[in-house]
């Protein structure tokens, strides 16, 4: 704890805390916040907001659930942030308790049929939305073919099985490494290539006449 | 070489192709993966360009896996909804006041009396005993009772009386108690019976 306390933030030279913590390594902002740093934290928040609910998101297709769901991983993260093990990458750490909690989800869903009907049904109120990605300078043709093509990336994506599905967000979405990928769903690195292998061959197959 | 279909599950297992002797459509499967990330040494690498010239169907299909994995890269991400931080801040507030909850909570005093009372009276009941143990005592064994032997009866000698033997066998036991309590009992050995019928 001392050689935490050592390495808090001693602001200088008119750089703010906040600027600090920005220029730092995930190692770094993790050693200030354990130090008594408490703005570390909203730090860390901000690295991985994103990326996380993209991951939970595209893992259990339904956007409010997945909100929730990274915020639990943000609790996780607060609560036992003194236990990480400094020597391994927090990101890492932080995805492998997003993953865990999304298979909860899954699997949980799959035992509660009525939570499976709840979730199709928010996705069909999803589809009378007003389209939010596009570019609205497109005409309207063009967008209706990107709206097109991007439900049926996503419905692909959704149609793989769970744990191939796992693999292939956080190899082609998060830009994870095999060995990375390893560590957060807990399997060995050929187990990772082949499900990855089979993932991306079937997801080709499902797109393949989309894409003619 | 012609593959029918274009997805690898379809393609051929064992096709060598003329120029390139050294791979088949199966070790580029196995392969594909390393060669779409770039990771594959320089020799397997060449390999595998020299096969995907030579064999349409693995060409095809490593067009189309591209393809779409340049799809799936493209798709935009989702931001965090505008309430998102809020939420958060308040679970976390919510958090921190249960953490903080056992550490502020004083139990009362009188609890923490009866505690130590406790403790102090477990622990001389637990050096009493240990003193009890150290002590040497009088071994003290429990009165004999000395008794006799039963006497062993003897062995019966006399053969079974016949009227049992007669009980045919498929009959139940208690239909055969009844029986024999109605018929005249002769006890007879088997070899009075054998001298009378030898009469």
């Amino acid at each position: 704890m001392a050689s935490i306390a050592r390495k808090q933030i001693v602001p200088n030279q008119g750089a703010t805390v906040r600027e600090q913590l920005r220029a730092m390594d995930d190692s770094a902002v993790v050693t200030a916040f354990l130090g008594g740093e408490e703005r570390a934290f909203s730090e860390l928040v901000e690295r991985y907001q994103t990326r996380l609910l993209n991951f939970v998101y595209r893992t259990i297709g339904d956007r409010e659930k997945a909100e929730d769901l990274v915020q639990e991983v943000f609790i996780r993260v607060y609560r036992h942030l003194h236990r990480f093990d400094r020597s391994k990458k927090f990101s890492t750490w932080a995805y492998t308790i997003a993953s865990n909690l999304a298979k909860n989800e899954l699997r949980n869903r799959s035992r509660n049929p009525l939570v499976l009907f709840q979730t199709v049904q928010k996705n069909w109120q999803d589809d009378d939305r007003p389209l939010q990605f596009e570019d609205s300078t497109s005409r309207p043709d063009d967008m209706y073919r990107k709206r097109h093509l991007r439900e049926i990336v996503e419905e692909s994506v959704a149609k793989l099985p769970e744990h191939h599905r796992n693999v292939f967000i956080l190899r082609e979405l998060e830009g994870k490494s095999y060995e990375e990928i390893a560590e957060i769903t807990d399997c060995n690195l050929g187990t990772v290539k082949s499900r990855l292998n089979r993932a991306r061959n079937s997801f080709a197959e499902i797109v393949a006449p989309y894409m003619e | 070489m012609e593959g029918a279909g274009t997805s690898f599950h379809h393609m051929g297992t064992g096709n060598r192709t003329l120029n390139n002797p050294q791979m088949d459509c199966r070790e580029f499967r196995d392969k594909h993966l390393s060669y779409v990330d770039d990771t594959l040494p320089g020799v397997e690498l060449v390999g595998m360009q020299l096969h995907l010239t030579e064999c349409v169907s693995c060409a095809r299909q490593d067009a189309t896996v591209r393809r779409s994995l340049m799809l799936i890269r493209s798709l935009q991400r989702i931001e965090p909804s505008p309430g998102f931080s809020e939420r958060l801040e308040h679970k976390l507030r919510e958090a921190k006041a249960l953490d903080a909850a056992p550490k502020s909570s004083a139990r009362p005093r009188g609890f923490a009396v009866a505690v130590a009372a406790t403790s102090i009276v477990m622990l001389g009941y637990i050096a009493v005993s240990l003193r009890q143990v150290d002590t040497p005592r009088d071994i003290m064994l429990p009165p004999v009772v000395a008794t006799l032997p039963e006497s062993v009866a003897a062995p019966m000698t006399s053969p079974a009386p016949a009227m049992v033997a007669s009980v045919p066998a498929g009959l139940p036991i208690w239909t055969a108690a009844l029986f024999a309590e109605q018929v005249p009992i002769h006890f007879a050995s088997a070899d009075l019976t054998l001298v009378k019928s030898n009469r």
